[in-house]
């Protein structure tokens, strides 16, 4: 790279960037890593719920793209390809923690399914009229609340664009037990952002 | 609440449902008061995740945040460059035509009588007869 275009890297291209980063160009990776660390950032940090897990995954996942990069053939955009291998990062650590850990019993009655049919339906839509970044707010702390088991389906499904299919592959479960954890994940969603609304009037 | 139904209500809003199902699960949207409900439910739910995923920002600064991945990069295996492409045919053809053409004008130079003077001065001094007959058909040349 030609000293006289290393400014360029800011308004380059991400395919510019990772074609140079691919021929091992470490300051246009960086300039990858700083648009779309943030975004990375906060998938991790919406699997794992854990500021210093999803710092460590974050970075390792940047840390694996450096080494895969020549399989980068350009199929998605950069930023798909890159959140496919902090989910993938997610999802082993979240499996070697479930080995090490037991399991309440409310966590196993809910990840079974059926707790939903208890759950009264919401009639009044309790997000509207907010602000955006209220509404961000909210989402984000009812997804702390839910399961792990129903947030990772959760946000594979809405965040991730996943199929019914294609999740029940990355994690190891039926198709049916995606669809059940789904549908209790937003039930379980519905009233937790109910709840907060409630809370908030107080 | 029928489960199967509100599963199938769930897919089909999706768009990962069976289309032979629709027409029941409608009618069961009509039949249950709390059908109608559900389905509200789930739709505004994930409308609102799909637009309002939370947005959370690294809290470390941009200096920090690349040096500990570039000393991680620095202990892992070593940067492996993506290989140059292999040659398309096309690729091939490109400069196959014009050595093509350099190797034709070479063996039409070789080919052609040298303008320059004769190819073998001992022809020179070589004599020939020709004897043809119009009715045999044929003519017969001799060289001394």
């Amino acid at each position: 790279m030609p000293s006289s275009l290393k400014n360029d890297y800011p308004s380059s291209p991400d395919e510019a960037l990772v074609g140079w980063a691919q021929k091992g160009d470490t300051e246009a990776f960086e300039e990858l890593v700083f648009r779309h660390r943030d975004k990375i950032y906060a998938r991790a940090m919406m699997m794992m719920r854990n500021e210093e897990e999803a710092m460590d995954l974050s970075q390792e996942a940047w840390v694996k793209s450096w080494q895969r990069l020549h399989q980068f053939q350009g199929d998605s955009s950069f930023a798909t390809w890159m959140t496919r291998i902090v989910i993938n990062l997610c999802l082993d650590q979240i499996r070697r923690q479930k080995k090490m850990r037991a399991e309440s019993i409310e966590q196993i009655e809910e990840e079974a399914g059926g707790v939903e049919r208890q759950m009264p339906v919401e009639h009044v839509n309790p997000i509207e009229g907010l602000e955006k970044e209220e509404l961000r707010k909210r989402i984000d702390e009812a997804m702390a609340k839910l399961t792990e088991a129903h947030r990772t389906v959760l946000v594979l499904h809405e965040f991730q664009g996943m199929e019914y299919k294609e999740i029940a592959r990355k994690v190891g479960i039926s198709i049916g037990t995606v669809m059940s954890r789904l549908f209790y994940a937003r039930r379980r969603m519905a009233s937790l952002l109910q709840g907060l609304k409630r809370e908030r009037k107080i | 609440m029928d489960e199967k139904k509100s599963l199938e209500l769930m897919a089909l809003l999706d768009g990962t449902g069976e289309p032979g199902r629709r027409e029941a699960v409608e009618a069961w949207l009509c039949s249950e008061p709390d059908a109608e409900a559900l389905r509200q439910e789930l739709s505004w739910v994930r409308q609102a995740l799909r637009e309002h995923e939370p947005a959370t920002k690294v809290p470390e600064t941009r200096e920090f945040y690349w040096s500990q991945i570039q000393r991680r990069m620095d202990q892992a295996a070593p940067f492996e460059p993506r290989p140059e492409p292999r040659r398309r045919f096309g690729d091939w053809l490109s400069w196959l035509v014009p050595v093509a053409g350099v190797a034709a004008v070479t063996l039409l130079v070789s080919l052609h009588p040298w303008q320059g003077g004769p190819l073998n001065p001992g022809l020179n001094e070589a004599t020939a007869t020709t004897y043809t007959s119009e009715a045999d058909g044929v003519t017969i040349h001799w060289i001394d």
